[in-house]
């Protein structure tokens, strides 16, 4: 159940304007779990930045808008990345043709390019019912 | 569902409705005037809607508080602005903060007033335009004040058991169980 209001605006809002209320939310939200994963205050994180505890409490409180470079300088300092940019990626999905897939990379984990296929492995019959495994 | 909650004075009359519980992470609550046929929430977005110079950060604000809050996060803290809106004086300790919820945007004109019973529950009031320093020298004045007092009666109405907060359904009670309750 949802408001008539509600749901008349929100089905005129544009589509951008509903993508950059929620990327924003997630921001700030990533920015706060990183600060409380390492154990940091805003004022800390405005000293290894060199920057006044009152800027980076603009950019978390939403005073100023991010920049992409503002993002860099929080990923740099946090350690994570604070925004994600998919990439495509080729897959072969029948012999002469290629498709492509998104691929969201993380980069605190080493990964390694793999030939991507459609074919699927057989698995091992198991003909016996599963049961929980009580000793 | 309808709670109404009624007062010996008869200003202050009003009942609380859901006014959305489509998205995963909260359901938010509204209040409406006895009377009265659009409750507060509603007010608020339709009037701004109709302003063509708020209409564009309206749809930006009902964005966040839809599919931010109500679909992604729930209500956290992180996504709540808790300045200068603290009421005090209830009969019994502690006191009732009414939250202001701020689109994350720089110089964002709104501003609309809620209730947070959880982080799954939230109770929406009505608003306006933020265009002064505080709450008492903007033109939301009277808003806040009304938000303010709403929030009072409903934070009794939880204290003494009246309301029931059923968290796992996300949903207020009567103290009975039932979903209508009068006070």
């Amino acid at each position: 159940m949802r408001s008539k209001v509600a749901q008349r605006i929100l089905a005129e809002t544009p589509e951008e304007t509903k993508i950059f209320a929620r990327l924003y939310a997630d921001i700030v939200v990533r920015v706060n779990q990183l600060l409380k994963e390492n154990k940091l205050s805003q004022k800390d994180l405005a000293d290894k930045m060199d920057k006044r505890p009152s800027e980076i409490n603009k950019w978390l409180t939403g005073e100023h808008n991010l920049t992409l470079r503002s993002l860099a300088k929080l990923h740099a300092e946090l350690g994570e990345p604070i925004i994600n940019v998919p990439q495509r990626k080729p897959i072969a999905i029948s012999e002469g043709t290629t498709g492509y897939v998104t691929v969201y990379r993380n980069a605190s984990v080493n990964t390694t390019d793999v030939e991507y296929t459609n074919a699927w492995k057989k698995s091992k019959t198991n003909n016996k019912t599963p049961l929980a495994n009580v000793s | 569902m309808y709670f109404c909650l009624q007062t010996n004075n008869k200003v202050n009359i009003f009942a609380l409705e859901i006014w959305d519980d489509e998205g995963a992470k909260c359901t938010f609550y509204t209040v409406k005037y006895e009377n009265f046929d659009t409750n507060e929430t509603d007010l608020f977005f339709e009037k701004y809607d109709a302003m063509a110079e708020y209409k564009e950060a309206n749809q930006d604000l009902l964005s966040f508080i839809l599919l931010a809050i109500g679909n992604d996060h729930g209500a956290i803290d992180e996504l709540f602005n808790r300045a200068e809106n603290e009421v005090k004086g209830l009969p019994v300790q502690g006191k009732v903060t009414v939250d202001e919820i701020t689109y994350h945007y720089p110089d964002f004109p709104l501003r609309l007033y809620a209730l947070k019973i959880t982080n799954n529950i939230v109770i929406l009031f009505n608003g306006g335009i933020k265009d002064g320093p505080t709450n008492q020298t903007s033109s939301l004045f009277v808003e806040w004040r009304a938000a303010c007092e709403f929030a009072k009666k409903i934070e009794i109405a939880l204290r003494d058991g009246t309301i029931i907060v059923d968290e796992k359904n996300r949903k207020l009670n009567n103290y009975d169980g039932s979903d209508e309750i009068i006070l």
